[in-house]
């Protein structure tokens, strides 16, 4: 396994150009994520923060509201969208995707129960945030191993869509039951990343570390599964213990995610779409480009629900809804549906 | 002619419903005994008994059982254009589309009409833009469902726009009637519900032998005589009409337009398209999911969309998962 074979230098300048412009797209994001917001202060007094002075009231907004917004939107794309793409491959299901898939539901109820029970501290929503998650994965892949399910994305994808709906009359129903729990549940489960402290990140960090680490190690397994599982035997793979390995990477991922944003649905479609058609097949390079795009498309979003009816704020959630479904409707009309 | 299968089905529903709709009648915070409710029925009841039954109840369940059996027909309806038992207004998103729309005229953005036509236009819209996209396949194949799926989420991000930007207590009163509700309706949208299930039912019955033979390949039903384009669009038309005007009453009530038509099928004589069993069953499945909300928490009430989509939601799970005899060759 040497890491400087010749195919592996051909394929990292084929990366290069889209990952260069994909990094700058996203500083261009990161500034204008901190320049603009719904409230008075207006991009050039924060234009003057950024570059030293400007006055208490913009710096107070910029490095106090901002900049933790921002670190929490890029943790949130990086995470969602490294999740999508990983699901994808695995299932080789272009429409796989955590928040259709039920994942980010299920992750969303387990909230949602222990905001009812009185959970409140960040370190304990993200554990039991990423618990459901993993439920839900364990759900997709059992679903994908019944027999026909597998080559048919639009049954699994319709089966996700259900469970979605389930979960969410059933997180309905515990809103009811309890109006306190209501209104904290109420505002997180739209999906945003407003006013979310640092401590939250904190909280999740740990584990999307890991993720990250398990990332880099099945990257190389998986690309060799996309051959197929015998292949992958014969590369001297576990084609069952990767498996694994993603379900709980992606819990990790969809999990922090969900602690952090609430359940935001079609970014893991959205990045992972865009990545591809860059990167092409590789799911290396794919999760590479997924790195810069994941953050862009995330914090983008976070700024038009910002823009878009200031002075007031829509939910993030609602944008990468309105951005993702036509995603979802372009991928179904290209026609080329199993092609991963 | 109806045969005797389908006339024992249709009235073992209708009993089935009338059951339903007494125990309804009979069961809430005040409890009155079926023959009490009966009495009070008829006019000759005490003033209180007949003040719970016909002022506070009647309404409900009348709205109830009118949105299930327009959802129910709607959705058995556009199953037999699609030949997809799957393709339920619920399941392509004109549900979604028709609340957005409602939403609208409801919390009263700039230009709006009444709930009833607002919800009409949304549903128009939602089933016009998935033939759109469908391209080609009409209404035939899962492209169709996908691109539903996609523009029920749109339509659902719309209207949660419209309720993030009204007044707290506005958007509070308008929640309940987003997952589905028949505490919200009002009852002019009801009497239009019913006019338009009266007309959509008759229209129904006159072409119920052209919608039997869709059921066959194209030429089949051509060369049997049947109009298949007219057919195709006007039984579109009034699928949408029924889901707008029951959405205008009761709000998305999910899979109630998937589980009647099922249903009914497994009860009727298979070859015919049954509408009049999908209507009874609706209702009752609407009445009784109601009854539910209604008593199972009380004084909590759970919105009768919550029922539907907790009873209904494990069932439609079971039709996608269970391995279908195609992949299994």
């Amino acid at each position: 396994m040497t890491t400087l074979s010749p195919a592996r230098a051909v394929a990292s300048r084929a990366l290069f150009p889209p990952f260069v412009t994909a990094g700058l797209l996203l500083f261009l994001v990161i500034i204008a994520s901190l320049l603009y917001g719904a409230g008075p202060v207006s991009p050039s007094d924060a234009f003057m923060v950024l570059a030293g002075s400007g006055s208490e009231e913009a710096r107070f907004v910029v490095s106090e509201l901002r900049l933790p917004r921002t670190i929490i939107g890029l943790v949130t794309g990086l995470a969602l969208g490294l999740a999508g793409a990983l699901l994808q491959s695995m299932t080789r299901n272009p429409l796989a995707e955590p928040g259709l898939l039920g994942v980010s539901a299920g992750s969303g109820f387990a909230v949602a129960l222990a905001i009812l029970f009185g959970a409140s501290t960040a370190t304990l929503t993200s554990f039991v945030a990423q618990l459901g998650a993993l439920a839900g994965c364990a759900l997709v892949i059992a679903a994908t191993r019944v027999q026909g399910l597998g080559n048919d994305p639009v049954r699994l994808i319709l089966a996700g869509a259900t469970l979605t709906g389930l979960l969410l009359a059933l997180t309905s129903m515990l809103m009811l039951m309890d109006q306190r729990a209501a209104d904290e549940i109420r505002f997180w489960i739209t999906g945003s990343i407003a006013g979310k402290p640092l401590s939250m990140l904190q909280a999740t960090l740990p584990s999307i570390l890991v993720a990250l680490v398990l990332t880099i190690i099945v990257a190389r397994p998986l690309a060799a599964m996309a051959l197929g599982e015998k292949a992958a035997v014969g590369l001297g793979h576990h084609p069952g213990r990767i498996r694994f390995l993603i379900v709980l990477t992606v819990a990790l991922l969809v999990g922090s995610a969900t602690a952090l944003a609430g359940p935001l649905i079609f970014v893991g479609l959205v990045v992972p779409f865009i990545a591809r058609a860059f990167a092409g097949p590789d799911i290396r390079k794919t999760l590479w480009l997924c790195v810069p795009v994941g953050p862009a498309v995330v914090l983008a979003a976070d700024v038009v629900s910002r823009l878009i009816a200031a002075p007031a704020e829509l939910s993030l959630g609602v944008v990468t809804a309105l951005i993702g479904a036509p995603v979802l409707l372009a991928i179904v009309r290209a026609g080329r549906m199993p092609s991963l | 002619m109806p045969d005797k299968r389908t006339t024992l089905a249709n009235s073992s529903l209708l009993v089935l419903l009338l059951l339903a709709v007494i125990t309804s009648l009979s069961m809430g915070t005040v409890q009155v005994s079926p023959p009490d409710v009966l009495q009070a029925l008829m006019g000759n009841a005490d003033p209180m008994t007949a003040f719970v039954v016909n002022e506070l109840r009647l309404s409900r369940v009348v709205a109830g059982l009118l949105s299930g059996a327009a959802l129910a027909m709607a959705g058995c309806l556009m199953q037999t254009l699609a030949r997809n038992r799957l393709a339920t207004p619920g399941i392509i998103g004109i549900d979604n589309a028709a609340t957005a729309f409602a939403v609208a005229s409801v919390v009263g953005v700039g230009l709006s009409l009444a709930p009833s036509a607002m919800a009409l236009a949304g549903a128009a819209c939602a089933t016009a833009i998935a033939f759109g996209l469908a391209g080609a396949n009409g209404t035939r194949g899962y492209r169709f469902i996908v691109a539903g799926i996609g523009i029920g989420a749109i339509a659902g991000a719309v209207t949660q726009v419209m309720l993030s930007r009204v007044a707290i207590d506005a958007a509070n009163a308008a929640y309940p009637w987003t997952v589905g509700s028949l505490n919200a309706r009002s009852g002019n949208s009801v009497l239009v519900l019913a006019i338009g299930l009266a007309a959509g039912y008759g229209i129904l019955m006159l072409i119920s032998r052209a919608l039997n033979t869709l059921q066959f390949s194209d030429a089949v039903a051509i060369a049997l005589g049947t109009r298949l384009k007219a057919t195709r669009i006007l039984g579109l038309a009034l699928s949408v009409l029924l889901t707008g005007l029951a959405v205008s009453v009761c709000g998305p009530v999910g899979l109630v337009a998937l589980l009647a038509p099922e249903l009914a099928r497994t009860l009727c004589r298979p070859g015919k398209v049954p509408l009049t069993a999908s209507a009874l069953a609706g209702a009752a499945f609407m009445v009784v999911a109601d009854l539910l909300g209604r008593t199972l928490f009380s004084p909590l009430e759970i919105p009768v969309g919550i029922i539907t989509a907790i009873v209904g939601s494990p069932y439609l799970l079971w039709i996608l998962l269970k391995p279908s005899r195609r992949s299994l060759t």
